[in-house]
């Protein structure tokens, strides 16, 4: 068994603000407060952090480390089919993919809940449905984001959420 | 490894259907969630929402099935990527015949088809991406589940059954493998 330091403190930080922020804000908060618009706001905020951090970050955090690849995830799948164990110490090519998702769905969330406040769209049906179905997405994904988690570190046997909370994977030594 | 190498075009397109379907499952079934909540025990008696749902889960039943018939492609490409040339899928179906009836796992089918080909123990391991101890844990419950003595006895087995019957018949059963043990 190695450690390996994985995430920095401040994608460890964006990434439990983050998850803070989306219960509050699926679950909590009235959609038509004042509250549930300032948390949208930070969420933003966390978002434009993480995409700026994508490219000036650390090692793992910068979308170069974890490029969305088709190959990769195949070859990910297959492992998982023929129960292969091989270690990507940064993102997965999997984790990628939902990483983009996650990114992408917030951002639409936070065009059509912003634009949802606006005179000009105010009350028009089509957005609000619009942000309901980016809301959804992003629910789906994040209990299969939770659900792969739990699953890769069982097959891998590497704790990852314990990584996100310490900054380290555990990795064993053989491979 | 397989990672490096480019996916043919029929797993991409298959990854692609299952990843729609589930988009579009998760659409259908929230919003018949939504329906419910709002109308609570009226909608019961709402046959729309019945139809609904009928659909909704028959899409999800087909994209479970795509899942595991992609399991399927995705191990046979695993071996047959490698350049081992398992050859004709009839002896890899009836490898994966007899795997399937000893209840291999995952693991130890992929390691079992590696021994069959006669990769040796540190060359399964480097492939699999594990020590070499864990390959001969594999090994170990692989012949213990086969019942065979070792890999030679393994061999044997599957040579046996090649022999067995005349070619001509030999046609017949890898075509109901497939069936037998994967999307059934």
């Amino acid at each position: 068994m190695k450690n390996v330091k994985v995430w920095d403190p401040l994608i460890r930080i964006f990434h439990w603000s983050l998850v803070i922020c989306f219960i509050s804000n699926a679950l909590i908060t009235d959609p038509e407060s004042q509250l549930h618009r300032q948390i949208g706001y930070v969420v933003v905020g966390l978002v434009a952090f993480r995409i700026i951090w994508g490219f000036v970050g650390s090692r793992h955090a910068r979308f170069r480390d974890f490029p969305p690849s088709i190959s990769g995830s195949v070859g990910q799948l297959s492992d998982m089919a023929t129960g292969r164990k091989r270690i990507h110490v940064g993102h997965t090519p999997l984790g990628a993919l939902m990483i983009y998702n996650l990114i992408v769905t917030l951002i639409g969330i936070a065009i059509t809940g912003y634009i949802m406040t606006t005179l000009r769209f105010w009350g028009i049906e089509w957005v609000k449905e619009l942000h309901e179905i980016c809301v959804t997405w992003a629910e789906f994904s994040v209990v299969a984001h939770i659900a792969a988690v739990v699953w890769e570190s069982r097959r891998t046997g590497v704790n990852l959420p314990k990584a996100m909370v310490t900054g380290s994977k555990t990795l064993p030594t053989e491979v | 490894m397989s990672s490096k190498t480019k996916p043919d075009k029929t797993t991409i397109g298959l990854l692609a259907l299952i990843v729609t379907q589930s988009a579009c499952s998760v659409f259908f079934l929230s919003d018949a969630v939504a329906d419910i909540i709002a109308d609570g025990m009226a909608a019961l008696n709402d046959v729309h929402l019945h139809v609904e749902m009928v659909a909704t889960l028959s899409l999800i039943v087909a994209v479970i099935l795509e899942g595991r018939f992609l399991v399927r492609l995705l191990r046979r490409n695993a071996h047959a990527e490698r350049g081992l040339s398992i050859a004709s899928g009839a002896l890899h179906d009836l490898m994966e015949q007899y795997f399937h009836e000893w209840g291999l796992t995952p693991s130890e089918a992929d390691v079992a088809t590696f021994a069959i080909k006669g990769l040796d123990i540190a060359e399964i391991a480097e492939v699999r991406g594990t020590a070499e101890g864990t390959v001969k844990a594999h090994l170990n419950a692989i012949y213990r589940k086969s019942g065979t003595s070792g890999r030679g006895a393994l061999l044997g087995l599957l040579v046996d059954d090649l022999l067995a019957q005349p070619l001509i018949e030999r046609k017949e059963p890898p075509k109901d493998v497939p069936k037998a043990s994967g999307l059934a």
